[in-house]
């Protein structure tokens, strides 16, 4: 396998009036295409912050990432968007869906400004939601919404998966159920699939696990052992 | 201690969302600046007005009398309750010309000292009677320093009214009494009139007054209720008052003239008999001359007689010595004829006596003669006798010889016969001799007998010549006899001779004498015929002077009888054109004031709802958190309150200060074209200020409780916890797939998305279409004004100018005007103008009647069209065409039979046939027919209508023909145009103003809610901003909302627009000025892109807010 994502020393500094944070500090590591990878760290710990600077949604102050070959850190803003628009499937904590739109009409939503989109219903059934399509984000569960946004983000047929903490807002079963999924996924579709979490727990299905700890990476290991998710428990 | 730090994040909510904070300030400032200020505008201009006319003491009365006041009369108002000043003033009409003999129409008015003061502009008031000044507002080319002159056209009494026949111009003023442009109407010239003139009291020659007016000492505002009430409680008691002091006045005036007139009466007797009795002794006097002329002329007559008498004498005597003379002188011729036939006589006798002897003689030789003569004849018979012997001898011989003849030889016979010859002539010469012998002997026996005959006369001859002896001794005597008595005779002619001349003479002295005498009498005839021809003159002259006397006593008794009882008037300011016009035109604002606020309170309304509404859900779980805190649902709510009642008062003190200066100003200032100019007074009314920020206050608290209360309501854990978002939904048109199926994704979201906020919605497309219209309107304010005068002048009226004739032009054009007007026009057609006004039953209107005189080529100067567009025909006899203004304003619809009626109160009755677009001016179009069957006499030529060729300066062509003597006014309809546009383009503030206000509306109310949809969209933004949406799509996908909704309120805007402009237009009513109601083509073009605009440029803000967003902030959590 060869190096699909590869953060290089990466620093990124948030400036708020007089005050400097550094958020991240000489941050580098690879994740291979297809991998299913964690990342793990606590509240603050700069997870969130590698996977904006991923995902094309955060620039970096120093260093370089690089996705597929290209050096996404030197994008500017249209290449970015670009970037996200036709690479990058996003799944957020808070599934962000459109209330004003059905399920099949947000996964539509993100299809249709791609190049070569998956079929919306193709990609509702996939994540179990054919029955669900007509109904807009509120008649829905939060499991269902997440798969909504999960179907959203795989419509795009993205190069990589970046998923924020996508069981956080979830109870445990129907985590289990969106994190199976996205496990699925990336068995099934050989997605790049990264996952961010505080839950160290999920360590164990990933495989890579990235540690992160005050803005630094504490360690990048292989996952030897892969644990299927539904025997995960925590 | 916990309230300050309340008021701290208060503050600092305020500094964190600025521009929610600044729009419900802008919109409430807004909101009351356009309501303050076109409340205010009305009071702020009556204000104005207000001042200017206390200052100038404009009266409160204005009394009339038809017969005029005196000094005393005013004396006596003066003196009346409640009275300031009461000042009497001379007021005419006056028919004037410049030094380029233009003529026009002034008003004169004297210039009074307490009230209707004047405002000098210009010069110095008059020092002296023969100065003036004039109207400042004039139009022409009266400056200061000219001299107007009095026209001699103008009445009698007009000229006797005045002390000078020109006044120079000192100064230019204007007058209190003429506030706006409107300077009456006349009975003189064309009707019009052209400015006002002041003229001191030493110009006026009168000795009475026209009017008298009065102040009170009272100072109510113009308008006011006060002021209408304290006018409406004098008017009866002065309306007794001055029909007292006039009724007095009346008695008073045929009291004196009665007196003066018996006065007059009793002179005139007086003057008649004295008069008489000079006459009489003249007559007297002449009496007796001519009685003495009589006497003489006897006298003459019968020295006459005698002189003719001798005249006759001596014409006779005369006669007779001419007879006798003639006798004398005949006598003498007869006695020289005697004398000579005497002479003669003696002559004669004398030669008869010499004859006698000759003939006695003569007779003695004769006898002597005859005897001898006998003696000879006897001796020649015998000699015969012998002979014839001889012969006989021979005879016989030759007898013999003849017997033997035969015998004889021839010789013998030849002798014998030739003997025989001989014999024979022998014989006949005796026988001849014989017949000789015995004639002379019978000749000699005549002669004897002759002889004896004479002898015998002879005898007589001395028989008559001794009777001629005896006559011729007789007729001596006779004459001498005669001779005497001639000569006595002649001695008695003489004597008469002498006698005659002597006469004659006597009788030439006589004539002398006489002549003399004659002459003495003719001279004293003409002396008498002088005397009498003198008398009779003065007889004449006496009976003519007393004849006058007498009419002129009568006529003054007639006149004194005529003076009827006086009519008085008790004007108040409301028949003031301009006090009158202010207040209606100030109204309008104020009817205009009433509609457009109306939108800013409820979008102002609007916009702090949804504001505060959103304000407050986003700050849900701050609320929730300071409730959990403990803080009380008071010091929660006043939090918000605070919020949106600082952003009101801020805005209402903000607005109302912008407001009332700027609205009033702009409105003001569009005013002065109409009013003379005076500096705005604003108006602070605090009331109003009060109310606007009661009203402000209490919404915006309103708005923010009603919005706090639903959360408030909530306990602070459910508030913790994110809201619910809003439930998608699907609209209407989803269940259409015909068309849902084929709109673009994003657009479905879009239009999702518009319905899914109603309130929002709505809020958007009040605020839009009121953009919209208040756009619409302001620019449709701008066409239908500064377009009525293009249509007027462009379309309706189509000739180039108008000329007016002098009015004693006559039926017909001098040839040499023809031939001028030939010259410069390219081609005219000859009108009837006049001045009539329209009687309805509760007004009275002047209107310009126009009869074309030449109906067919009268549409080639001016179009008659319906308002829709329709043509109209020229109006047939007892018809007539009226214009829109008149018809709306005074209901003369077609069909219906109007009434008009001249200054010298002639009516005429026509039917309106149709009602004709026109916008500058009434009119009122009669065929010459009407004129001619109504009024008896034919429509006068007094003016024209014209086109000047194409290549002609139409201002050189007008000047050349101004110049003309018979062209009083030459009108350019395109410089008319020019003027009213200009007049007009003060309205430009007006809508700059409009659209400034929607520009703001729109702003705000675009900004707030782009801002609010924002976010509150913020996430979902976010969401797709992650999701690769580029910026432009980004943009797109929220703003595209905006963009509909502009589009749908951009539709309900035009529409409202339309009816927003109708009324508008409805409300302002110009005297003479008819708008056209419509909106030109670009004026929608341009209220939509300015509303687009407005969109766009908001959409623009808005696209930079949305490339500020944090993507990965705002996915991060709920807030």
């Amino acid at each position: 396998m060869s190096t699909f994502v590869e953060f290089q020393n990466v620093r990124k500094v948030y400036k708020t009036g007089e005050m400097e944070i550094e958020a991240l500090h000489d941050v580098s590591f690879t994740i291979e295409k297809g991998e299913f990878c964690v990342i793990v760290g606590a509240s603050g710990a700069g997870k969130t912050t590698i996977l904006n600077i991923l995902g094309g949604m955060d620039t970096l102050t120093e260093g370089a990432v690089w996705l597929d070959g290209s050096e996404i850190s030197s994008y500017k803003r249209k290449q970015l968007t670009a970037y996200r628009r036709y690479d990058v499937g996003f799944v957020f904590q808070f599934y962000n869906l459109v209330q004003n739109l059905t399920a099949k009409e947000n996964v539509e939503l993100a299809a249709q400004i791609c190049r070569e989109p998956l079929d919306a219903e193709e990609v509702l059934r996939q994540v179990g939601l054919g029955e669900r399509m007509k109904n807009f984000p509120a008649q829905l569960s939060g499991g269902e919404q997440q798969r909504v946004a999960i179907a959203r983000a795989l419509a795009k047929a993205p190069k990589i998966l970046l998923c924020d903490e996508p069981t956080g807002a979830l109870d445990y079963q129907t985590g289990k159920a969106v994190l199976a999924l996205l496990q699925d996924t990336c068995r099934k579709k050989g997605m790049t699939v990264i996952v961010i979490t505080h839950n160290s727990a999920l360590a164990g299905m990933a495989d890579r696990i990235i540690t992160v700890r005050s803005g630094t990476i504490q360690s990048v290991r292989k996952n030897d052992h892969i644990v299927d998710v539904r025997d995960i428990e925590w | 201690m916990k309230k300050k730090m309340l008021r701290r994040t208060t503050l600092r909510e305020i500094r964190g969302s600025m521009g929610r904070f600044l729009a419900i300030l802008a919109i409430v400032a807004l909101g009351v600046g356009f309501f303050c200020g076109v409340r205010i505008t009305t009071p702020a201009m009556v204000n104005t007005m207000d001042r200017f006319w206390q200052e100038k003491q404009l009266y409160d009365y204005r009394l009339i009398s038809t017969l005029g006041w005196e000094e005393d009369d005013v004396a006596r108002f003066a003196a009346a309750e409640g009275v300031r000043d009461a000042e009497g003033s001379h007021t005419l009409d006056l028919l004037c010309h410049d030094k380029a003999d233009n003529e026009f129409v002034l008003k004169a008015h004297s210039i009074t000292k307490d009230v209707n003061l004047l405002t000098l502009t210009e010069g110095r008031m008059p020092t002296a009677g023969n100065e003036c000044i004039m109207d400042a507002g004039m139009p022409g080319t009266l400056r200061v320093g000219d001299t107007v002159y009095i026209a001699d056209g103008n009445e009698e009494d007009t000229l006797d009214a005045l002390s000078h026949r020109a006044y120079t111009i000192v100064g230019a003023a204007h007058s209190s009494l003429y506030a706006n442009f409107e300077r009456g109407t006349t009975s003189l010239g064309n009707g019009s009139v052209s400015g006002y003139l002041y003229l001191p009291e030493d110009a006026w020659d009168v000795d009475y007054y026209s009017e008298i007016y009065v102040r009170f000492d009272a100072d109510d505002v113009i308008y006011s209720k006060a002021y209408k009430d304290a006018m409406d409680a004098r008017d009866p008691v002065w309306e007794q008052l001055t029909q007292t002091i006039a009724e007095r006045r009346y008695d008073r005036l045929v009291a004196d003239a009665q007196a003066e007139l018996d006065d007059g009466r009793a002179e005139l007797a007086d003057k008649r008999a004295e008069g008489q009795q000079e006459l009489d002794d003249a007559a007297q006097e002449l009496a007796d001359g001519k009685q003495k002329l009589d006497d003489a002329k006897e006298e003459l007559a019968d020295a006459e007689q005698e002189l003719a008498d001798a005249k006759k004498e001596l014409d006779d005597a005369a006669k007779e010595l001419a007879d006798a003379k003639e006798e004398l002188d005949s006598g003498e011729q007869e006695l020289a004829d005697a004398k000579q036939q005497i002479e003669d006589g003696q002559a004669t006798l004398d030669d008869s006596e010499a004859q006698l002897l000759d003939g006695e003689a003569q007779i003695s030789d004769g006898q002597a003669q005859i005897d001898a003569a006998a003696a000879s004849l006897a001796e020649n018979e015998a000699m015969v006798e012998a002979q014839a012997q001889v012969l006989e001898g021979k005879a016989a011989e030759l007898a013999q010889a003849l017997t033997m003849l035969d015998y004889l030889p021839d010789e013998q016979r030849q002798a014998v016969l030739a003997g025989q010859a001989e014999v024979e002539a022998g014989r006949v010469q005796i026988e001849q001799a014989r017949a000789g012998l015995a004639a002379g002997r019978r000749e000699l026996e005549a002669q004897q007998s002759l002889l004896d005959e004479k002898r015998a006369e002879l005898a007589d001859g001395w028989a008559q010549l001794e009777q001629g002896r005896a006559d011729l001794a007789d007729a001596q005597a006779q004459y001498d006899e005669g001779l005497a008595k001639w000569q006595d005779g002649k001695q008695a002619y003489e004597d008469g001779v002498k006698e005659y001349e002597d006469g004659l003479a006597k009788y030439e002295d006589g004539v002398k004498e006489y002549e003399d005498g004659k002459a003495e009498y003719a001279d004293g005839v003409k002396d008498y015929e002088d005397g009498l021809a003198e008398y009779e003159d003065g007889k004449e002259e006496f009976d003519e002077k007393i004849a006058d006397a007498e009419a002129d006593i009568a006529d003054a008794q007639q006149k004194i009888d005529d003076i009827d009882a006086p009519d008085t008037f008790v004007l108040d300011r409301g028949t003031n054109i301009s006090y009158a016009c202010f207040e209606s035109d100030s109204q309008i604002v104020e009817q205009v004031a009433r509609v457009f606020p109306i939108f800013f309170i409820l979008v102002a309304a609007l916009v702090c709802l949804t504001t505060m509404s959103r304000m407050v859900e986003e700050q849900r779980t701050q609320i929730g958190t300071l409730k959990a805190l403990g803080y009380s649902e008071g010091d929660i709510m006043g939090k918000y309150m605070f919020y949106s009642g600082l952003a009101a008062v801020l805005g209402c003190v903000i607005g109302y200060a912008v407001g009332i200066v700027l609205f009033p100003t702009v409105i003001w200032r569009s005013y002065q074209l109409m009013y003379i100019p005076l500096r705005l007074h604003l108006v602070i009314d605090w009331g109003l200020a009060a109310a606007a920020l009661g009203v402000s206050l209490l919404g915006s608290l309103g708005v923010t409780w009603i919005s706090c209360r639903l959360e408030l309501a909530e306990t602070a854990a459910g508030l913790m916890r994110p809201k619910a978002p809003k439930a998608g939904k699907r609209v209407l048109l989803e269940h259409v797939p015909f068309i849902w199926n084929r709109l673009k994704f994003l657009h479905k979201v879009s239009i999702r998305n518009i319905f899914r906020y109603k309130g929002r919605f709505f809020m958007m497309v009040i605020g839009i279409s009121g953009c919209t219209a208040l756009l619409l309107t302001g620019f449709g304010l701008k066409d239908s004004v500064a377009g009525f005068a293009d249509v007027q002048y462009g379309e309706i009226v189509t000739a180039d100018a108008s000329v007016v004739f002098k009015s004693d032009i006559g039926d017909t054009l001098p040839p040499a005007l023809t031939a001028k007007l030939d010259a410069v026009t390219a081609d005219y057609t000859l009108l009837h103008e006049a001045s009539w006004d329209l009687v309805t039953k509760d007004k009275t209107k002047g209107m310009s009647v126009l009869v074309p005189l030449d109906g067919d080529a009268f549409a080639d100067y001016m179009t008659l069209r319906t308002l829709d567009g329709d043509p109209l025909s020229l109006p047939a006899d007892g018809e007539a065409l009226v214009c829109n203004a008149i018809a709306e304003r005074y209901g003369a619809v077609p069909g219906e039979t109007i009434l008009l009626r001249d200054e010298d109160m002639r009516e005429l009755r026509v039917k309106v046939a149709g009602v004709f677009e026109n916008h500058v001016y009434n009119y009122i179009i009669l065929s010459p027919g009407t004129l001619a069957s109504q009024l008896g006499e034919p429509a006068a030529c007094n003016a024209a209508y014209l086109h000047f060729p194409e290549d002609a300066d139409p201002y050189q062509a007008a000047a050349t023909l101004a110049q003309e003597d018979k062209i009083t006014t030459v009108s350019l309809f395109d410089e008319i145009r020019i003027r009213m546009g200009n007049m007009m383009k003060s309205l430009d503030l007006i809508v700059l103003v409009v659209i400034l206000c929607a520009a703001g509306l729109a702003f705000i109310v675009l900004y707030d809610l782009t801002n609010i949809n924002i976010t509150e969209r913020i996430r979902e933004i976010a969401t797709i901003k992650v999701l690769g949406f580029f910026r432009s799509e980004t943009s797109a996908y929220v703003l595209r909302e905006n963009l509909a909704l502009t589009a749908v309120g951009t539709v309900c805007g035009l529409f409202l627009g339309i009816a927003l402009h109708r009324f508008v237009i409805a409300q302002i009513i110009v005297d003479l000025v008819s708008f056209r109601v419509r909106i030109l083509p670009l004026s929608f073009v341009w209220s939509v892109l300015l509303t687009i605009g407005f969109d766009l440029i908001v959409d623009l803000f808005m696209g930079l807010k949305l490339d500020r967003i944090n993507m990965a902030e705002s996915l991060k959590s709920v807030e």
